[in-house]
């Protein structure tokens, strides 16, 4: 999930708009005293927002939908959207939802009907396109913000990707589809690249975002400029150190003991599929989280054990590398000769 | 120590505000020159360290003028780094929780 913090029903408070891994757009409205907990942004008729893959709160599981898809459009399956950010797409002092799909990369509009104070979204998304094409973001969607990249006064797409998050495949990128339409009708284009997606190539600890990319843009250094902040997984490698023969000994049984701790999980799985076996799905959603409840502390103290060997293992294993991290890229250009908006 | 947070009223231009992320921007030409990246820390340590798909937005969530850091992960939770005075690099203290009115952790639904 990437926050925004935007005034969604026009009552003057910032509010936190934000997709989630389940499928749908939340946000959690602000009050005087504070943020309330977030909620599910629901259509006009207080449907769930989402594209067609989502977590079903009642089965509780993974599901999918076509009741969303744009009109008219066959949309390749699976889309999940896990971004959201609310713009004012026609310029008519409402806020719209794009909704950005961390599987396919494509980019949907949900237009809001209602009003700045009384939102009340479509029941259906419709494709963003890119010049002539639906807007396919590299690497797939992470995150989406907004910004007025060039200056003239209309509102840009910058879009981070996700890449390869768990491989050494390619990882994700920062990119920008300036708008060259109008505040009524915005029209993207080609992407201008801000970073280029990584190739994990690094072998000297984490230099660069790799996958995964969540940015936002803002003047940290108080020279007028726009700074990109990114947050992400950066990937490395190692080679691994000369070992002691004690020290391979112990490699060796930490291994032993981590390929136990799967071992031992791996059967809390198979308990899980094994008591829903004939069930119906109401039934098997029941006995399902009677169970989990009665593993939850195997659970924890197996992935806390696994943890703990992982620490040990990891400074004398080779091999690739990661952790998160949030970085910032300074901007150095030199200050762009002031440029009017245009009005349109 | 677990931040509650001071609420922001909204510009209200259009009924359709931003905080930050909308930039009115101030960039500079199209393709810009950044420098090497560098890992910003909150306190001793690494921002957004060991979270699950860290995704930090710049804005200011204590009114004092000063771009902060709220971080989300895939878990559904934010945190807060807040930027600290003074000039030079940016710098900013250890990341708190950022709390809901219910004066529990704010917690986005997920799977």
């Amino acid at each position: 999930m990437s926050p925004q913090f935007v005034d969604l029903n026009g009552d003057g408070k910032l509010d936190i708009v934000a997709g989630t891994f389940d499928g749908s757009p939340h946000v959690a409205y602000a009050t005087d005293k504070g943020w309330k907990q977030p909620e599910q942004i629901v259509d006009r008729n207080g449907a769930r927002i989402m594209a067609n893959d989502f977590w079903n709160f009642e089965t509780k599981k993974w599901d999918s939908t076509n009741l969303c898809d744009p009109e008219g459009v066959r949309v390749e399956s699976g889309s999940q959207v896990t971004s959201a950010v609310a713009f004012d797409w026609e310029g008519d002092g409402d806020l719209d939802l794009l909704l950005g799909d961390h599987k396919n990369g494509y980019v949907y509009l949900r237009r809001n009907e209602g009003s700045a104070t009384r939102p009340a979204f479509a029941v259906r998304n419709e494709q963003v396109q890119a010049g002539s094409k639906p807007m396919k973001v590299p690497g797939t969607v992470a995150t989406m913000r907004l910004v007025d990249w060039n200056r003239d006064g209309l509102t840009d797409l910058a879009c981070g990707s996700m890449g390869d998050s768990y491989g050494q495949l390619e990882g994700g990128g920062v990119f920008v589809y300036g708008n060259s339409g109008t505040k009524q009708l915005p029209v993207f284009g080609e992407p201008l690249v801000l970073l280029r997606p990584s190739m994990k190539t690094s072998k000297e600890g984490p230099t660069r975002p790799d996958s995964g990319l969540y940015m936002d843009f803002g003047d940290a250094d108080g020279d007028g400029d726009l700074d990109l902040l990114v947050g992400a997984y950066s990937h490395w490698s190692v080679e691994g150190p000369p070992l002691t023969a004690q020290q391979k000994v112990r490699v060796k049984d930490l291994k032993e003991q981590l390929a136990a701790v799967q071992t031992e999980s791996a059967k809390l799985n198979e308990a899980l599929g094994f008591i829903v076996t004939g069930l119906d799905e109401e039934a098997a959603a029941k006995k399902r989280e009677e169970l989990l409840a009665t593993q939850k502390e195997a659970r924890l103290a197996l992935n806390k054990r696994r943890l703990e060997l992982q620490e040990e293992l990891d400074p004398m294993e080779g091999g690739p590398k990661r952790d998160s991290f949030v970085w910032i890229y300074e901007n150095q250009s030199p200050p762009a000769p002031a440029k009017p908006s245009e009005s349109r | 120590m677990k931040l509650v947070v001071p609420m922001l009223l909204a510009s209200a231009v259009t009924g359709a505000a931003f905080s930050n992320s909308t930039a009115q921007a101030q960039t500079g030409p199209a393709i810009p020159t950044f420098a090497q990246p560098a890992r910003l820390k909150a306190g001793e340590t690494f921002l957004g360290g060991k979270r699950l798909f860290p995704s930090p937005v710049f804005h200011d969530i204590d009114g004092d003028g000063l771009q902060d850091i709220v971080v989300g992960d895939l878990k559904g939770r934010l945190t807060v780094a807040l930027r600290k005075p003074g000039k030079g690099p940016a710098a900013y203290a250890a990341e708190t929780n950022l709390m809901s009115v219910d004066g529990k952790e704010i917690d986005f639904h997920n799977w």
